[in-house]
């Protein structure tokens, strides 16, 4: 999976990552935006920036996160 | 998902005294007098001592021979107040409810897109009146370099913006832009009043915007700040890492220039670990520390031939030069590796410096590319060559000197096992870029030389600094830390909001007070009034064209590319706000006026995250009668009914959705609805009144006329 700029997701789990803290948890289910992919090197295991709806702007391992249906039509 | 803690005890308490309730009196009273606090806690009036004022409530609910129905809803009080403490605290500090639960205090989701908090609607709403100044207060409370974000950031908060889903996001970053551009050449930028010196020292560690913000919060605060800075510049990546084409030295030189002015003293040249280590200031009485260190260091290419020529740079090494004035080309044929945005900055540098011929060689393809599509899109305009789904395979060349960089082209397939197109060589289809000079700009990682004090901190694998987001501690007490150097190489406001996140933690810290469990909720300042225009208007202002530097000055010099917006276009654009911070989107007045006036008048299809339609607020006035019932049931008052020269009008946040003449009654001359209005409670009532009187006549003289013609008494029923 890789993530752009501006494409619409789901916090579908929990990260086994060691970036993922506790109060994420309240992260699960909701819906977002990616603000800022990885910007280097499109590395599967950086974490990146995403704006969730109603939770403010975070930054995530890219495990828990997947596009939301509408958007998979589209690529 | 759960309700709002206060909320629920609304609720809770709305119960004990209907009834249903508490039977005791005193029960009952006590419960109203919480329930009035707990209300305005919900709604953003509440003071500092409002929830110790509930904590001495609740005890009275066990007085002698109290019931034992009142104990218990004593107890379930105590509860939710034990529980939610810092909920409660947050609806009064911050005077947002991020649960929406709390009507009046859901906050805008551009303000909460913010990593820094900012509270853009007041800002902007500030920016559309021509108050810049005061624009300005509001960013700084949040973040210290308004100008700079405005010029530089990644702006996820017009990601977020609920504009975007009629037509196009307002430009918010260019917007905080202007206003602290103006509001400094109008000597009107002015720094808050700090709190008196309490004769306590942190040490911050870079001077970053992560560094930067920090120190200017925790000055405000009343600590002696002092920064230790390696390079001889303030900024960090801000003046090393981002070209002077975007990001002018002198912006950052005023808004450091207005941190140094609280007293935050800047030590340059100065290498923590080596000029000066953390036992020298913990002897000069500095208690705590703040590491703001950034991402400086490349990785390495790992292809063969990188080490052999002085002509192949990394890109942050490069840029770093050309910031601090090395101003010599590259080289002629200049090759960039990467596909990131400082692979674009050491473009676009290396064609300002004379150089013929650059080109951007990324393994992956165009759509693929982690650089921001203006950032590409304006390094095309100026020349620069791509060469996408390009691998490198090694560098040539003759004694010191460079000839050309070896690639081989790829194809992007799927590797087994993940759904995650990967660059794979293509066998035989091997060629060359000619290039007298490679720029490597793969990333950076932290530099941990000089951290060895700080032996208690944890790293990731990552190689960043383990931090608790919500205070940005580190494992070692009295040590915090932020922006790049925990995150690796992210964005500039989100070390901003760092900084400010760990000012808050180091004062706790040195407080005594616990560190909160998660990020805190961005504050609310104000509600500023909306802005009146027509739905036409408010339709068809459309985000403004940036002015462009000419291309033939692009292309040889380092002057500012983007020349910002005129006057006109700003105050225009602000007002182009939908105003998330009083319209919570519920969509109640929708479904009153489709479900339960059966009208169905209000076209917004903005209001779902997840499910658009179309919106037209000019569309409202085809069918709207001005009845009011949307206005009615509108919690927040954002849409509201008034009269206004002989018209009753609709508005939404200002915006005026509908406006019908008012009508007097023919018989009394009293006031009645619009022509619309009575029609459709004619209409509504034509089987149970009939019309006894050509006249447009009130309720009152309707049923006197009825009566004295003997037609059924029936007034139309008010909405």
């Amino acid at each position: 999976m890789e993530f752009q700029r501006g494409d619409k997701i789901e916090v579908f789990r929990k990260s086994s990552d060691e970036a993922w803290e506790p109060y994420m948890d309240d992260f699960l289910g909701c819906h977002g935006y990616i603000t800022d992919p990885d910007t280097t090197v499109n590395d599967p295991d950086a974490l990146i920036e995403i704006s969730l709806e109603g939770k403010g702007t975070h930054r995530l391992p890219q495990d828990c996160l997947r596009l939301l249906a509408d958007q998979e039509d589209t690529r | 998902m759960e309700i709002c803690p206060v909320r629920q005890t609304i609720l809770f308490l709305s119960e004990q005294i209907g009834p249903k309730g508490l039977s005791d009196p005193k029960g009952q009273r006590i419960s109203e007098q919480i329930l009035s606090l707990a209300e305005e806690i919900a709604e953003g009036a509440a003071g500092d001592r409002h929830l110790a004022a509930i904590d001495a409530l609740v005890e009275e609910y066990d007085y002698k021979g109290s019931p034992l129905k009142t104990r218990e809803a004593g107890k379930i009080v105590k509860g939710y107040l034990d529980e939610h403490r810092e909920v409660f605290l947050s609806h009064i500090e911050t005077r947002n409810c991020p649960s929406h639960d709390c009507g009046k205090l859901a906050p805008s989701p551009c303000q909460m897109a913010c990593p820094a908090g900012i509270d853009v609607p007041t800002y902007l709403a500030l920016i559309a009146q021509g108050k810049d100044a005061e624009a300005i207060e509001v960013i700084r409370r949040d973040n210290p370099l308004p100008w700079v974000c405005g010029l530089i950031c990644t702006r996820p908060c017009e990601m977020m913006c609920v504009r975007a889903r009629i037509d196009t996001p307002v430009s918010i970053k260019f917007l905080k832009a202007f206003a602290a551009e103006r509001a400094m050449s109008d000597r009107a930028y002015k720094n808050p009043s700090p709190r008196p010196a309490n004769g306590k020292k942190v040490c911050v560690v870079g001077a970053g915007p992560g560094g930067l913000s920090c120190a200017y919060y925790l000055a405000l605060m009343g600590y002696k700040v002092r920064i230790i800075e390696d390079l001889p510049i303030p900024g960090g990546m801000l003046m090393v890492g981002i070209p002077r084409y975007r990001l002018p030295r002198e912006v950052i030189d005023r808004e450091v220039a207005m941190i140094e002015a609280l007293g935050v003293e800047i030590s340059y040249n100065t290498r923590f670990g080596t000029d000066v280590t953390k036992d020298d200031l913990e002897k000069d009485g500095y208690e705590a520390f703040f590491l703001a260190i950034g991402a400086h260091k490349a990785w390495d290419l790992g292809i063969q031939g990188e080490k052999d020529f002085p002509k192949v740079i990394e890109a942050v090494t490069f840029l770093k030069d050309v910031a601090l004035g090395e101003h010599h080309a590259p080289g002629r044929r200049v090759v960039v590796i990467g596909g990131g945005n400082v692979a674009i900055d050491a473009a676009r540098t290396s064609l300002r410096l004379g150089a013929e011929a650059v080109t951007i060689a990324y393994r992956r393809s165009r759509n693929q590319m982690p650089a921001d599509v203006e950032e590409v899109e304006q390094a095309e305009e100026e020349g620069i060559e791509f060469s996408f789904l390009t691998i490198p395979k090694s560098i040539e060349g003759q004694g010191d000197e460079i000839t050309a960089l070896s690639c081989v082209k790829a194809e992007l397939k799927k590797k087994k096992g993940s759904d995650r197109l990967a660059p794979v060589p293509i066998e035989g289809q091997d060629f060359t870029i000619p290039a007298d000079a490679v720029i490597s700009a793969i990333g950076q990682y932290v530099d941990d030389d000089g951290m060895d004090a700080f032996d208690g901190v944890n790293w990731t694998r990552r190689g960043t600094i383990e931090v608790n987001h919500a205070s940005m501690e580190t494992a070692q007490p009295g040590v915090f830390a932020a922006g790049d150097a925990v995150s690796g190489p992210a964005t500039v406001i989100e070390a901003i909001g760092g900084g400010k996140r760990a000012a808050e933690a180091i004062d706790r810290y040195l407080k005594g007070i616990p560190q909160p469990r998660m990020p805190k909720i961005p504050v609310r300042y104000n509600t500023e009034p909306v802005i009146e225009m027509s739905a036409s208007r408010k339709m068809t202002l459309k985000y403004p064209e940036m002015p462009m530097l000419n291309m033939d000055r692009r292309r040889t010099t380092f002057q500012q590319v983007e020349l910002g917006y005129d006057e006109a276009s700003v105050r225009a654009e602000a007002s182009r706000c939908l105003r998330c911070d009083i319209c919570r989107r519920c969509g109640e007045c929708v479904d009153i006026c489709r479900d339960k006036m059966g009208i169905n008048a209000l076209k917004l299809g903005y209001l779902e995250f997840d499910h658009n339609s179309p919106t037209d607020f000019r569309v409202t006035a085809e069918n709207c009668i001005t009845c009011g019932a949307c206005a009615a049931n509108c919690e927040n008052k954002a849409l509201v009914m008034d009269e206004k020269d002989g018209k009753r009008r609709l508005l939404l946040c200002g915006t005026v959705l509908n406006s019908q003449d008012i009508q007097y009654c023919d018989g009394c001359g009293a006031k009645m609805g619009s022509a619309e209005y009575t029609r459709f409670i004619s209409r509504k009532t034509r089987n149970i009144s009939p019309t006894t009187d050509s006249r447009l006549l009130c309720n009152n003289c309707q049923r006197r006329n009825g009566a004295a013609s003997g037609a059924p008494d029936a007034p139309p029923p008010m909405a």
